[in-house]
């Protein structure tokens, strides 16, 4: 009779516990009206001017509207503004606004408007320190922004820049009469945009929830939840909790295409990737920083290295290898990839002064990377590390911890002499990924190349009066990076998108995620 | 009482300014932080007027005796990422993790007790082996794993409990709403249950060894025979005589329990996506964003501190010895 009660004491237990898993399962799960994407880094401002991250940046852009916008493909299209307009010396953009535009609390958005973010940007009083004023600022030259009537709005530029049009594209807009209220403070958390939704709330380092604010978009709701490690957002998306999650894991591909829930998105992203010759007067003391020195011997080591193979072993992907630094659409048809012939590559050492000395080694040379930040980079660098090895570099591979060791290194130009690295490129405009390396003494030099037959050329790029000319000029240049330039030139970093089956949405290559671009199936 | 506690905050003071220079330090050793915060096309006049902007500029000394001043005065200065004060950023974060830490804690110290006891009694049993077993293996298994596999078995293949996230209690709470907070409850334990768990895991398995063999050295006195050869019920005999005395090294390790609770579920919180302030300041220091790290760091640090001086003031109520070898002396 004891052994009884305690039965049916037990059974109801587990009724009550499972009724109560029942109930509380309704946990944050997408559903027909909303979107749930999952992503890897948390995000830390809602000032567009100090945002400066790809995930941030990607979620303000849900917010915040721009005039023109740069497609999938890279194709210039209008957005706030209906038309764009360039002077004849290069130096004025004039937009055309759309009419009837608001903020999402109701204020008209006008020319003047679109001026106030421009110059708030520029404001040094704020002390902005974003992807606005540090980049897309610095690199057109940004000189102010005026309303010349309620439509339109002219931006000037202190110098002549081909790709200034799409560079602008990155500038977010707001009204003013809500931001001239507002504290620095508040315009970090609580925004006012001019995009397709607006923010509902956002718990930091958890979630962050849109609501619908225009007609763009299928799905009401769009929740962006943090969760950091691979494996939890695969989950996720497996369970059905998630619609899109970014940065999976290459060892969870097959786990996710094997469900039946979702399927992973590969995509040939824009990221260039490459190891860097650093060719400092610091380095040239040393053996290895010497020899690379030699434009033969950094198109020697080009042979050693077996790129396809690395895509497939350590990336889980085919790629063919890069030509030079910008992306393939914009490449120099003329140009192949380097063949993986380490012979070649060893007598071209020889012929460069460099044959293999006591122990079958040519020079010692230090490799430097960071850890933790591309796609299986770790590895990938000792992989590149071997195949030197293989052709008698002695080389020392060193992986360092990437914000507080690498990035300094880095940013100083002091990295190396061998230094792994990858850099965002686009689609639009070939002069984009080119402008990494504009001047000598640009900061994104990571080389120290100074080769005057790149450099020299870039004037008469910036001036070519006709786009049959300046593609002349890009192949040549290209041609010199190809055969004499600082970058071994190595892939397109591969992205891979977790996808629910109960949507369709298509990744991008730019590593921009436009959730609103998502509808639901059937 | 009151003097040694007065003795205690003042050591704790000096304990906290260690913990200041040394995370400090620790942070500026791996070079200047402005690169973080600057585009990588600035220039090198831009980049200057950055570091100048977050004061990275000055002197190493000047920073640190600023950073003193400010915190004697409770600033503990803007978050270098977030761009708001770092105090409210952490105290933003610190109720989630209070609560996985508090969840952690019963479950844990609830079940090591009695499986403590138990395995005590049951020496030399398969109880007792088996306990001892999982006890080892639950110090054994790394909790990133453990988490993991919870997610897999628990969250996806059987679907009971949620993969990741957290729904607040406190929070809502400590911001007089009331009704939300006792609304939110049940899926706030719902959702702690697995990283809970896994927190909690560790600490259980170390408790349930340090109970067993407390509670052995114990029933082997003389005063627990005698109890028995009075007859008094083995009930009576385990709770009242064995148990009570114990305590004494179970509230040691108990007390500081929580301490690391607090401090040391970054990995945890990283797996379940929980918004708590170990992925805050892991984060924090991979942005080195030092005023965030710092402020977190101290409070953690006053936490144990706190913590400890409960403890020794817990120690001396239950046992009267201590209390009396300190009015000797």
């Amino acid at each position: 009779m004891r052994n009884l009660r305690y039965v049916v004491a037990l059974g109801a237990a587990l009724a009550l516990i499972g009724g109560a898993l029942m109930v509380m399962r309704s946990g944050p799960r997408a559903t027909t009206s909303t979107v749930v994407v999952g992503l890897s880094a948390d995000i830390t401002t809602f000032e567009p001017a100090n945002i400066s991250s790809r995930d941030n940046m990607n979620i303000a852009h849900h917010i915040f509207d721009s005039l023109f916008e740069l497609d999938a493909n890279g194709t210039h299209l209008p957005a706030l503004a209906r038309e764009m307009a360039i002077s004849e010396d290069g130096l004025a953009y004039t937009y055309t606004l759309r009419e009837g535009l608001t903020c999402h609390d109701g204020e008209a958005l006008t020319a003047e408007d679109a001026a106030y973010s421009f110059n708030r940007i520029a404001d040094p009083a704020n002390r902005f320190t974003g992807n606005a004023p540090g980049f897309v600022f610095t690199s057109v030259g940004f000189k102010q922004a005026e309303a010349l009537d309620p439509l339109h709005v002219r931006i000037t530029i202190a110098r002549k820049n081909p790709i200034a049009f799409g560079l602008l594209t990155e500038i977010s807009i707001h009204c003013k009469d809500s931001y001239e209220k507002m504290s620095l403070d508040q315009a970090a958390t609580a925004p006012v945009g001019s995009g397709p939704y607006r923010l509902v709330s956002w718990t930091r380092g958890s979630e962050i929830v849109l609501e619908k604010a225009g007609n763009v978009g299928a799905f009401d709701r769009i929740v962006w939840r943090i969760i950091p490690e691979a494996s939890t957002r695969s989950a996720e998306l497996i369970a059905g909790n998630v619609d899109i999650i970014t940065n999976v894991a290459p060892d969870q591909i097959d786990a996710i295409n094997g469900s039946a829930a979702a399927a992973v998105q590969a995509i040939t992203s824009t990221r260039r990737m490459y190891l860097g010759f650093n060719q400092a007067e610091s380095f040239r003391q040393t053996p290895g920083g010497r020899a690379i020195q030699d434009a033969r011997v950094r198109r020697a080591l080009q042979y050693a290295i077996d790129v396809p193979t690395i895509c497939k072993q350590l990336l889980h992907v085919e790629c063919e290898r890069a030509t030079g630094l910008v992306n393939k659409v914009n490449a120099n048809p003329r140009l192949t990839p380097y063949p993986f012939e380490p012979a070649t590559a060893e007598r071209l050492l020889d012929q460069a002064g460099w044959p293999r000395g006591a122990g079958g080694v040519r020079f010692p040379i230090t490799l430097q990377a960071g850890r933790g930040r591309y796609l299986n980079d770790a590895n990938v660098v000792q992989a590149i590390g071997q195949y030197l090895k293989d052709v008698g570099i002695d080389v020392n591979v060193e992986l360092l911890e990437w914000a507080s060791v690498y990035t300094p290194l880095i940013r100083q130009r002091n990295a190396g002499p061998l230094f792994f690295l990858g850099t965002g490129g686009a689609l639009w405009s070939p002069i984009y990924d080119m402008n990494d390396i504009a001047r000598v003494d640009s900061g994104t030099n990571y080389a120290n190349w100074s080769d005057p037959r790149w450099f020299g050329r870039w004037d008469a790029l910036i001036d070519a009066a006709t786009p049959e000319e300046s593609r002349r000029l890009i192949d040549e240049m290209l041609q010199v990076f190809y055969d004499d330039g600082p970058w071994l030139h190595l892939y397109f970093q591969p992205d891979f998108y977790g996808v629910s089956k109960r949507i369709t949405w298509q990744a991008r290559p730019d590593e921009r995620v436009y959730a609103y671009e998502a509808t639901p199936k059937g | 009482m009151w003097t040694y506690i007065a003795r205690r905050l003042l050591q704790s003071l000096v304990v906290v300014i260690g913990v200041t220079l040394v995370s400090f330090v620790a942070l500026q050793i791996g070079g200047d932080p402005t690169y973080l915060f600057v585009s990588e096309r600035a220039t090198a006049q831009e980049i200057e007027v950055v570091r100048h902007a977050l004061g990275f500029d000055r002197p190493l000394h000047v920073q640190y005796l600023s950073f003193l001043s400010d915190l004697a005065r409770g600033d503990f200065g803007q978050s270098l990422s977030y761009r708001q004060p770092a105090l409210g950023i952490v105290l933003g974060a610190l109720p989630a993790t209070i609560e996985l830490a508090v969840f952690a804690f019963v479950v844990a110290i609830g079940l090591a007790i009695p499986l403590g006891v138990v395995a005590a009694l049951k020496r030399g049993t398969a109880v007792d082996g088996s306990i001892t077993i999982l006890g080892l293996l639950g110090q054994s298994i790394p909790n990133f794993w453990m988490g993991i596999m919870l997610i897999l078995f628990f969250g996806l293949y059987l679907r009971w409990f949620p993969i990741s996230g957290h729904v607040p209690f406190l929070t809502p709470l400590l911001a007089g709403d009331v009704v939300t907070a006792v609304t939110n409850l049940p899926r706030t334990l719902y959702f702690l249950v697995m990283p809970g768990l896994t927190v909690a895991t560790y600490s259980l398995a170390r408790n349930t060894r340090l109970v067993r063999s407390s509670m052995l050295e114990v029933l082997g006195q003389d005063y627990v025979r005698t109890a028995r050869a009075k007859g008094l019920a083995e009930t009576t005999v385990v709770v009242h005589h064995a148990l009570r005395n114990a305590w004494m090294p179970v509230v040691t390790m108990v007390g500081l329990e929580f301490g690391f609770l607090l401090g040391g579920v970054v990995v945890t919180e990283t797996v379940f996506s929980y918004p708590g302030i170990g992925r805050l300041l892991f984060n924090a220091i991979n942005q080195r964003d030092i005023p965030l790290v710092q402020c977190g760091v101290i409070l953690l640090a006053a936490n144990f501190i706190l913590l400890n001086t409960l403890v020794d003031l817990v120690y001396a109520r239950l046992d009267p010895r201590v209390a009396l070898a300190r009015s000797r002396r």
